[in-house]
């Protein structure tokens, strides 16, 4: 293979395999919010607005792995 | 087959033309969109709107200017004739404010709840606008460009005006807004740590070298079991404030790098549902943008919030 189907393969391994642990974690903590829905309804807000922001410190990491699937790609 | 009433006839007219156009967008082909990060795509850019004087005048930077416009504008109409019961506007703009400090006086208290609350709703509803307003139809398709060919995706190659540099483009994609964004909410979360609760506490969130020097000075008392203990934990404890300290840093690049990459991602997205399928598959995906630039805002003022509530609250630093 030629160097710049490594580079578009990277890109992909990269964003394909990054996206894996951030997928598993966002599922767990929906899990987790969904499970503390059922348990106690009336906490809704604050359940939401915490499980948004775990979700956005999951979700960073994914993102990290689309910046690298991106500047790889226009390397 | 049994009769169809009006309304579902008309339901499946619509369902019947949005497939139309879904498909009759195939065949007419645009062109291969061009992603950029960079927010002036390299360095081609003319001269008219790329420098002035020593100012580099982007792209980003006018639709930064034209969101701080259309806030200033959006609350000074607001705010100009107000009246103690609340109409059309001035209702809008209440509401907005009030729900935001019901969020941040949640959070932070009342009393810290006031001193964030404008820096977190400014940057808040600076986002929001940021991200709202690219999804506009005038982004990212007027700018400067040339006539030419492309590709398309399915049938036939495109001809026609391709835009080289739009003169719009959504702020929150040119890395240098969120990292901007991400310097403020950093200078204020340290600001708030160090006036909340002083200098020498606020410090001794990082510094921790009590225990250490607890334990040494133990060491010279002579009780030298107790000392190795505490000499043991104090380093453990030293250590955990520098990586405090590290993670006060790396929230800067993570602040900025979510912000960029989810604004980035769903640029690109759209650009490449527009691509596929021209006209109606991208109408869906505006909607979750829309929802998605409203969670990002939230994200990031809901973070600095959190953050700035944590740098306030005293830590509990002894272990015996």
């Amino acid at each position: 293979m030629d160097p710049e189907a490594y580079k578009y393969l990277g890109a992909g391994l990269a964003m394909g395999l990054g996206a894996i642990g951030p997928g598993i974690g966002i599922g767990i903590l929906g899990y987790g919010a969904m499970l503390a829905l059922g348990r106690n309804p009336e906490a809704r807000g604050p359940i939401m607005t915490n499980m948004i922001l775990a979700i956005a410190f999951a979700e960073a990491i994914g993102i990290y792995a689309l910046i690298v699937a991106i500047i790889l790609g226009m390397l | 087959m049994s009769k169809l009433g009006l309304k579902s006839k008309v339901a499946i007219g619509l369902v019947l033309a949005f497939l139309l156009i879904a498909i009759g967008g195939i065949f007419f082909p645009v062109h291969q969109p061009d992603v950029h990060l960079s927010a002036n795509y390299g360095g081609h850019v003319p001269e008219p709107f790329y420098k002035l004087g020593p100012i580099y005048i982007t792209n980003t930077l006018i639709t930064s200017w034209l969101s701080i416009i259309a806030l200033a504008g959006l609350f000074y109409f607001a705010t100009r004739r107000m009246k103690l019961v609340p109409k059309g506007l001035q209702n809008l703009a209440e509401t907005a404010i009030e729900t935001l400090l019901g969020f941040v006086e949640g959070v932070a208290g009342k009393k810290n709840g006031r001193r964030f609350f404008p820096v977190i709703a400014t940057i808040f509803l600076y986002v929001l606008f940021n991200a709202w307003m690219g999804l506009l139809p005038i982004f990212n398709f007027i700018g400067i460009g040339h006539t030419g060919t492309a590709s398309g995706a399915f049938f036939g190659d495109y001809s026609g005006f391709i835009v080289d540099v739009a003169i719009f483009r959504a702020a929150n994609t040119d890395i240098n807004v969120p990292l901007m964004l991400a310097l403020v909410s950093f200078i204020s979360v340290e600001y708030w740590g160090f006036t909340s609760l002083g200098v020498r506490t606020y410090a001794g969130k990082f510094l921790r070298f009590r225990q250490f020097l607890l334990g040494l000075g133990y060491l010279v008392k002579g009780r030298v079991k107790s000392a190795l203990s505490a000499i043991l934990f104090g380093a453990i404890d030293i250590f955990v404030g520098i990586l405090e300290l590290l993670s006060e840093f790396v929230r800067i690049i993570s602040f900025t790098f979510r912000l960029f990459g989810n604004m980035t991602a769903g640029e690109v997205l759209l650009l490449m549902m527009a691509f596929l399928v021209p006209w109606v598959i991208a109408v869906p995906f505006y909607g979750l943008e829309t929802l998605l630039g409203a969670i990002q805002a939230l994200i990031f003022c809901a973070l600095t919030l959190v953050f700035a509530t944590m740098a306030v609250t005293p830590h509990e630093t002894d272990h015996d």
